[in-house]
């Protein structure tokens, strides 16, 4: 183990858990703002630290402080299962962690002939670790709804289950046909194997290689997600919370950051699997490494341009409507954002331009994995609106509806689709 | 069967319709079209700024808080009839009557308070009055207060308040 290695396993960790964790608020507060835009009204814009809303995304961490503070409430007629009835949630969030930690968020890093995974956990049989840890946290959900001994909490379990049953199957199968045209199990090597064109002008991704099983692993993903339209383990208007009726405070602060945990989860294998992953279409690492410059000078353009629009944006919607007399701090929060955007706009374009005048391999390859990590983050928050959005256009399926779209429609598909894939590979071959 | 029997037809069966996927692409167009114009120009979008902005649609029909009227003369309309008390359906509202001094009738409240904790707004008392001597014109949506004592209102409270729609002394006494 060199100093190096050690590292670059350390940033890697800790960037996976930065965006598991960290992205948990922004994703509520995404949720909650979009909910509002999108049925014409502004959602949470309130709360603030000394004037700073940062458009609202303070909500968020002032419900955490509520939801930590709150009281703690043990339903008093659960006799047996205790340490299981507490200790549910925990596995629905740690799983739906864990499944996250196998993500590659930029290409193999390769310092003195060493080749260094920038995975939290860099291992080479991703897609396995993903299928079994990614399954596990719907026990969390069972166990919750059962323990409960609530006739709600047992309803929700009881869909949920239904639910298992109806989606795993082409789940697995969808990524069966993956595993057979990339020929591997490595999240990575799928990425690389997604960075060559088709044709000579599409990108090789693999929603144009495998159209079919891209969708099924979309819509089976959503159901393991438990997002719409596949709710149908909490319902409102039927079930009251469903599985998390009896849960209070932390506990059900758990189950409620683990499903944006799942979300995340998901978005990230959907675009690591068929939307290329880190990559750049039709760029791969090699070509950044020895392009470097170039990129760089496009960079030098796009960041100012992007700052430029950026601050725009927020000079047009962050002021006081006309209605409304009062200021509240918004003219000075502008103020400073603008400064701090601008600042940071000269550092990095000071730090490219520095890079590309004077070439420096290891500076150049920390400077690509670090692109890598920007446009995965990108992907990963333009694949998790995309989640949000289809959740407030879409009404719910019954769940008996959900069985019969996974058992009739989608494992039939899968199943064709594998055949057709198996075919085609080996008579390529 | 008669001729005013409408045969629909039923949609969802054919190819497009079970595939379920055109239907997911109209849906998203709508939803995408607002996120985006909302977003592009979220001081565009058609709602209300509350605490700082007040509604200024409320109609002169509208139930808000109650109030009780004065004649022309300023003094108080109520005569202690009880017929709002009688009216009550969630017995919010208590009166104490007395002895009237000034020659306008022949009793008073002595106290009138209605707990707006109870009250559901339904207006009956309005309606049993006989001397529109309470109305709920005032035009007011929200109380606020501290403690379940600040949501009684007295006598001197309820006097207090003005009506919002222009019609400010009872109709029936003079």
């Amino acid at each position: 183990m060199s100093m190096a290695s050690i590292i670059v396993a350390i940033t890697a960790f800790v960037l996976g858990a930065l965006l598991a964790l960290l992205t948990i608020p922004v994703l509520v507060w995404l949720e909650r703002r979009t909910a509002g835009l999108v049925q014409d009204r502004l959602g949470p814009n309130r709360t603030n630290i000394f004037g700073f809303r940062l458009g609202g995304v303070v909500q968020s961490f002032a419900d955490v402080v509520k939801l930590l503070i709150k009281e703690e409430y043990y339903p008093s007629h659960i006799k047996i299962g205790r340490w299981l009835f507490m200790l549910s949630p925990i596995i629905t969030f740690t799983a739906a962690l864990l499944a996250f930690m196998v993500i590659p968020f930029a290409d193999t890093l390769i310092i003195d002939g060493e080749a260094l995974r920038m995975q939290p956990l860099p291992v080479e049989y991703g897609v396995f670790w993903y299928l079994a840890i990614g399954s596990v946290g719907v026990i969390g959900v069972i166990f919750g709804g059962w323990l409960s001994h609530n006739k709600y909490s047992l309803l929700g379990a009881m869909r949920a289950t239904s639910m298992v049953v109806s989606y795993e199957l082409p789940l697995g199968l969808a990524i069966i046909s993956f595993i057979v045209t990339y020929n591997t199990v490595d999240f990575n090597a799928m990425v690389q194997y997604q960075t060559d064109t088709l044709f000579g002008f599409l990108p090789s991704w693999g929603v144009f290689l495998q159209p079919l099983a891209s969708i099924i692993l979309i819509v089976a993903l959503f159901a393991e997600t438990n997002r719409n339209p596949f709710t149908v383990a909490e319902g409102e208007s039927e079930i009251v919370a469903g599985y998390m009726t009896e849960y209070s405070a932390m506990k059900f602060a758990m189950y409620f950051m683990g499903e944006y945990v799942a979300m995340n989860t998901a978005s990230a294998v959907i675009i690591t699997m068929i939307f290329g992953g880190y990559q750049l279409p039709y760029v791969s690492t090699q070509m950044l490494l020895e392009n470097f410059n170039y990129f760089a000078y496009a960079l030098i353009v796009l960041v100012p341009a992007f700052t430029w629009w950026m601050i725009s944006f927020m000079r047009k919607n962050n002021r006081v409507r006309p209605s409304v007399t009062t200021d509240s701090g918004r003219i000075f929060e502008t103020k400073v954002i603008t400064i701090f955007l601008l600042f940071l706009a000269v550092v990095v374009d000071a730090i490219l331009l520095y890079l590309s005048l004077i070439p420096n391999v290891l500076a150049t390859q920390i400077a690509v994995t670090m692109i890598q990590v920007v446009i995965f983050v990108l992907k990963l928050m333009a694949f998790n609106m995309f989640f949000i959005l289809i959740r407030w256009t879409l009404p719910r399926f019954r769940y008996d509806q959900v069985q019969s779209l996974g058992w009739n429609y989608l494992l039939p598909l899968s199943l064709f689709n594998l055949f057709v894939t198996a075919i085609v590979v080996v008579g390529v071959n | 069967m008669g001729k005013n029997i409408i045969t629909t037809p039923r949609y969802g069966k054919n190819f497009k319709d079970r595939l379920y996927l055109p239907a997911i692409y109209e849906g998203c167009k709508v939803t995408f079209k607002h996120f985006f114009t909302n977003i592009n120009n979220s001081n565009a979008v058609d709602t209300l700024e509350y605490p700082e902005e007040q509604p200024s649609d409320i109609t002169s029909r509208y139930r808000g808080l109650h109030r009780l009227t004065h004649r022309a003369d300023d003094t108080i309309a109520c005569v202690a009839c009880f017929m709002c008390a009688t009216a009550c359906p969630s017995d919010c509202i208590f009166i104490e009557a007395t002895e009237r001094d000034d020659n306008k009738d022949e009793k008073m409240p002595k106290s009138f308070s209605i707990d707006t904790l109870e009250c559901i707004f339904c207006g009956y008392c309005v309606e049993a009055c006989p001397c529109d001597a309470i109305r709920m014109d005032t035009g007011i949506f929200s109380l606020t207060g501290n403690s379940r004592e600040d949501f009684v209102l007295n006598k001197d409270q309820l006097l207090s308040y003005k009506g919002a729609f222009g019609e400010e002394n009872s109709c029936a006494r003079s």
